[in-house]
């Protein structure tokens, strides 16, 4: 009875996650090509070879780590700033709380393609905007032009998850008991030192789960490349995932990006569970 | 009132020790909403951008410098994505498939957490096995799923899967599962046992307690994982591009088309098929945003 209660989830789960990735296992050491048909020669380690002897893929690895890392840690900052702001209350509060969390129901693809809308030139707002403040005229391509155009998607990234920071850490702020500062307060503590006495040692647990969460996804960064930079200005953007995507289902080389998508699941694995395991060991102690 | 004037009324009102938290009472009064300011503008700026081409005519789009607000609003852009760009399948293959994969999820996920919380099935390692289902990365899955799906499904299930709605709700309600399972393995866990001991005391079998007592008992929790479940198959994107091109093609899919494709002349059309499919992930989204730190944390943060 309850093993029958678990045993459709575990089952489907099984079948479309642990059967194709060990089905994967098998593509990634054969010669997998639609023009051969039904035969699949061995080739060994060549498919993982081959994703080395790339430097789009060895560049495509840092650029995913430096864009995850960036990205987090303005949303962080961001984030924090934007939930120590909110965190009483004021007139209109409700209805910005209500706006600022609209980001996260968009789907990351249409905001990617938000801004492409806002930067391409010449029909979008954001070279106006700029030779508002600039002087002269902005004659800039946000979306092909390095190094805007890592600007603009680190931008975009942060439009979208900065509210997923935010309402995680205002929820934390407030469950700081107010009795805490009190008596900060009557010690003569002053406000600043309040926050890196009180509020930050009481955060930090909240502030790790959060940039956990969002490395995690981060790392998988697809959908604003796709509808944004389509990789460009020639492989500058392509993130590991975008490449692996290229690499499987415009090229079909899907030996190949078999190959590539096993090598950067188990890094992405033993850097998660480094997170979790380094990050999360102060909350699960607390 | 002023702003200011609030801030200092409410901060008399809660007693001196509130000023701590935002900073100093005066400068940080100024710094706190001018920051909100900023972000609000950050925000809206690339909103009303979408919403204002979405209304604007051929000839302002195409406008070098642009115009901000459109001379002659036009609904065409609307019906025309709808009608001639796939607008209304896109539309109404995601809402099928989102609709069916939040029912699977929350089925399939409210019977696992149920058992996992009240007989500890599986213990800690079964729920961190599904937990660990949301570190694997998609476009490791989706390559040997599209090689299944459009290769091997016939022959071996008799149908095939690829391009058709199914594939893509049994696909999603499996990364739709981490959600629906530890939230309700988070709900079912602080409900006390006692009310369905009492239940079965009295006769109901466990089948009966579930689905009398706990399930009616964990409403709000249900609502809220499906809710998630369908935001995320709602806004889902790589495995659509992927198995869905043509007959199961979803709204993002679609739109991603006009963004990409045919670049240059398809902005309205893009912009306003945006503005109708933001529609139910907005209201669902309002609809649980007390539930939303729970849910985007799966549980570990209280919100």
């Amino acid at each position: 009875m309850r093993w029958l209660l678990v045993a459709p989830a575990v089952l489907i789960v099984v079948a479309l996650t642990i059967f194709p990735l060990g089905f994967s296992l098998w593509v990634a050491f054969v010669q997998y090509d639609f023009a051969l048909g039904d035969q699949h020669p061995w080739v060994g380690l060549d498919n993982f070879v081959e994703n080395w002897k790339d430097p789009v893929w060895r560049a495509s690895l840092w650029r995913t780590a430096w864009f995850s890392v960036t990205m987090v840690a303005i949303e962080l900052m961001l984030g924090l700033l934007l939930a120590l702001a909110m965190l009483r209350p004021f007139r209109g509060r409700r209805v910005l709380m209500t706006l600022y969390v609209i980001p996260l129901f968009i789907s990351p693809v249409v905001v990617g393609g938000f801004f492409d809308l806002f930067v391409r030139r010449p029909y979008g707002a954001a070279n106006e905007l700029a030779s508002w403040v600039w002087p002269g005229e902005v004659a800039i391509d946000f979306s092909q032009d390095s190094p805007w155009v890592y600007i603009t998607l680190i931008l975009a990234d942060v439009w979208q998850w900065t509210p997923f920071m935010f309402v995680i850490l205002l929820a934390g702020l407030s469950a700081i008991p107010d009795t805490l500062y009190e008596a900060a307060d009557l010690d003569g503590a002053k406000p600043r030192h309040a926050f890196v006495f009180v509020t930050l040692p009481l955060l930090l647990p909240i502030i790790l789960i959060a940039v956990t969460f969002r490395l995690i996804d981060a790392a998988k960064l697809f959908d604003i490349i796709f509808s944004l930079t389509r990789g460009g200005p020639g492989t500058d953007t392509y993130t590991t995932s975008y490449y692996l995507y290229q690499q499987g289902f415009e090229f079909f080389h899907l030996g190949q990006g078999t190959g590539g998508a096993w090598m950067f699941m188990i890094m992405l694995t033993f850097i998660s569970f480094w997170l979790v395991r380094r990050l999360l060991k102060p909350v699960e102690e607390a | 009132m002023t702003d200011v004037a609030v801030e200092r009324a409410q901060s008399e009102k809660h007693g001196s020790s509130r000023v701590v938290r935002g900073g100093r009472f005066r400068v940080g009064g100024v710094v706190r909403f001018a920051c909100i300011a900023v972000y609000t503008g950050f925000l809206l700026l690339p909103l009303y951008w979408m919403a204002v081409t979405s209304i604007k005519s051929q000839e302002d789009q195409l406008s070098d410098p642009p115009v901000w607000f459109p001379s002659d609003p036009t609904t065409l852009n609307y019906s025309d994505a709808l009608n001639n760009f796939n607008g209304w399948k896109g539309l109404e293959n995601s809402l099928v498939v989102a609709f069916a994969t939040t029912l699977l999820a929350v089925a399939l996920g409210t019977a696992a957490a149920y058992s996992m919380a009240r007989f500890r099935t599986g213990g800690k390692h079964l729920a961190f096995w599904f937990l660990s289902q949301r570190i694997l990365p998609p476009i490791a899955i989706i390559i040997p799923i599209f090689l299944l799906y459009s290769r091997y499904s016939e022959e071996w299930l008799g149908f095939a899967l690829i391009d058709t709605r199914l594939g893509l709700i049994l696909l999603y309600t499996v990364f739709a599962l981490p959600f629906t399972v530890w939230m309700m393995y988070a709900y079912f866990r602080q409900m006390p046992p006692e009310l369905e001991e009492a239940a079965l005391v009295d006769g109901c079998s466990r089948l009966q307690a579930l689905a009398k007592i706990a399930w009616p008992l964990a409403a709000p929790g249900v609502v809220s994982a499906a809710a998630f479940a369908f935001i995320f198959s709602w806004t889902e994107f790589l495995f659509a591009q992927v198995l869905g091109r043509d007959e199961a093609i979803t709204a993002p899919v679609a739109l991603a088309g006009m963004i990409t494709f045919f670049q240059g002349n398809l902005y309205g059309q893009a912009s306003a098929l945006t503005m109708v499919s933001l529609i139910p992930a907005l209201l669902l989204g309002i609809l649980v945003q007390r539930h939303l730190v729970r849910g985007l944390t799966l549980g570990a943060v209280q919100g």
